[in-house]
């Protein structure tokens, strides 16, 4: 096969997609679909990854106290914690601070919190631990855990956690939405290429005739195919563009409102839609050439 | 050289469309077959062209045997032969001229040697003016040298006629037999399937004739009578 024959390949894959208008806008359509999906899930689960692995190096932990604990026991204790290797800074929030802290971030809401002052109060004192290195976390945690006038323990890792499970389960029902929705897209398309490989059976017949290799006759087919999922694969990466490009323009917005949470940012744009370009690529050609082989093994008798 | 080599053909439903049949034709040769509907004319082409396998017996083109031929085979074998039919099986949608440089091209000829040679094979056959003229703006006659000019262009040795002159009328028939004459004068190998006694009778080639699958006669310079 030199270059000239496939030039002659290539047009006839476009002339196909052109004689057969509905039927392929009918197959870009539904690769398309299936493509956005892949898009959305991979823009949710990359930036969860990295959500996650900022949660996971804040380094903060909350030691929740017993009720009871003196004011003396309670400054020995903030002394002991100072000391300990990785430790940088121990702040105490005082159930009073506490409480007023959370009124705060309910704003207009805060009054729904007006009968719990004083000694209706159900929050604990606490100290807010901050850790120069992440590594430093579990040997801290686990230290605070045997101190008896420490009730509870929280740290972010059980956040990191349950985002791993999110970005695990999005990352699960997603694909398997996706193999369904590209399988639907893979019969769509060999359809598509069944009614070319129909529609141009005088011009096969003549071509076996005149002595064409079965291998020219069906390159064509496979190039139609490969052209509408790819095409299909640029609208969708265009679109979940377009969307994210949205999204991110009002991430400003969102970093105002939850920013102080630090775990809202999104990553710029290329750096995420260079993984979705490359994964709809690939599955779109895939599912394209896959679907026309299909329908050529089937329907293209040479 | 094509040999057949008592070649038998029965076709699934149990219809034997020819019986042991042996017969050699020599390079440079031209060869009527003739016969009646179903004497086995478009089995014994199909068999050459090796759309068909015969049931027994061997086709031996050239030295080669084609029942050796392997399916990726096929189509290198095909190019050492020009087809034309009955009904021209040309491209609608494509001109005369693109007819023809069609079969150039999925042979991978180069643009030049396109260029070079489709002019000269349309005007071989007497269309040079009309290349880029569509198929539905000709007449059958000239649909039929477009057909022919798309066999020869890629010079094959062999020339096989299904029927060529039974679409049109006998003026125009004779036309196209002065065309497949000149290419046989100039070396092709002639092999030519019909059931028109007149151009049979007026060409006096070598004929063979077939009855039911059975070949009744192999004659040079024979005729085509109506069977007793």
């Amino acid at each position: 096969m030199n270059l000239r024959s496939w030039r002659f390949f290539v047009y006839h894959g476009f002339q196909n997609i052109l004689r057969n208008r509905v039927m392929s806008l009918a197959s870009v359509t539904a690769i398309m679909v299936a493509l956005i999906v892949l898009g959305l899930i991979l823009v949710i689960v990359v930036n969860l990854d990295v959500m996650m692995k900022e949660v996971e190096s804040k380094m903060e932990i909350t030691l929740f106290l017993k009720d009871g604990v003196t004011d003396s026991e309670r400054s020995s204790l903030e002394k002991e914690i100072s000391s300990w290797q990785g430790v940088y800074d121990v702040e105490f929030i005082s159930r009073h601070q506490a409480l007023e802290e959370w009124k705060r971030q309910l704003g207009d809401k805060g009054s729904l919190l007006d009968g719990y002052t004083g000694e209706n109060n159900p929050l604990p004192d606490s100290f807010l631990v901050k850790i120069e290195k992440p590594e430093y976390v579990n040997t801290i945690v686990e230290k605070a855990k045997e101190i008896p006038a420490i009730e509870e323990v929280n740290y972010s890792s059980k956040v990191a956690e349950f985002i791993e499970w999110l970005a695990r389960t999005i990352r699960l029902v997603g694909m398997g939405l996706v193999a369904v929705l590209a399988g639907v897209a893979a019969i769509i398309i060999s359809n598509t290429v069944r009614l070319t490989v129909y529609s141009r059976r005088r011009e096969i017949g003549i071509m076996k005739y005149i002595g064409a290799t079965d291998w020219f006759i069906r390159w064509p087919f496979i190039i139609e195919g490969l052209i509408l999922g790819v095409m299909g694969s640029v609208i969708a990466t265009g679109v979940v563009a377009l969307g994210y490009k949205f999204l991110l323009d009002r991430s400003s917005y969102i970093n105002m409102r939850w920013g102080y949470l630090g775990i809202f940012r999104l990553l710029p744009l290329n750096e995420v839609m260079l993984y979705v370009l490359e994964a709809s690529l690939l599955v779109g050609a895939c599912v394209g050439v896959l679907a026309s082989c299909l329908s050529i093994r089937k329907h293209l008798r040479v | 050289m094509i040999q057949f080599r008592n070649v038998t053909k029965v076709y699934p439903n149990g219809l034997c469309a020819l019986s042991n049949v042996n017969f050699t034709i020599a390079n440079g040769e031209f060869v009527f077959i003739v016969g009646a509907s179903g004497a086995g004319k478009t089995t014994l082409i199909k068999l050459l062209l090796k759309e068909i396998e015969p049931t027994s017996g061997s086709i031996i083109v050239d030295d080669v045997d084609l029942s050796s031929l392997k399916r990726k085979e096929i189509p290198y074998y095909r190019r050492k032969l020009g087809v034309v039919f009955q009904d021209f099986r040309l491209l609608p949608d494509r001109t005369a001229y693109e007819n023809v440089a069609f079969a150039m091209e999925i042979v991978g000829a180069s643009p030049k040697e396109i260029r070079r040679r489709v002019p000269a094979v349309l005007s071989m056959v007497g269309l040079g003016s009309k290349a880029h003229a569509y198929p539905h703006q000709l007449s059958g006659g000239e649909q039929q040298r477009v057909a022919l000019a798309r066999a020869l262009v890629n010079n094959p040795s062999i020339l096989i006629a299904d029927e060529p002159t039974g679409n049109l009328d006998p003026v125009t028939a004779m036309e196209i037999m002065k065309i497949i004459n000149l290419i046989n004068r100039r070396g092709t190998t002639v092999i030519m399937a019909t059931h028109a006694k007149s151009i049979v009778n007026a060409m006096r080639k070598r004929v063979l004739q077939f009855r039911k699958g059975v070949l009744i006669k192999d004659e040079q310079e024979g005729g085509y009578f109506d069977e007793p």
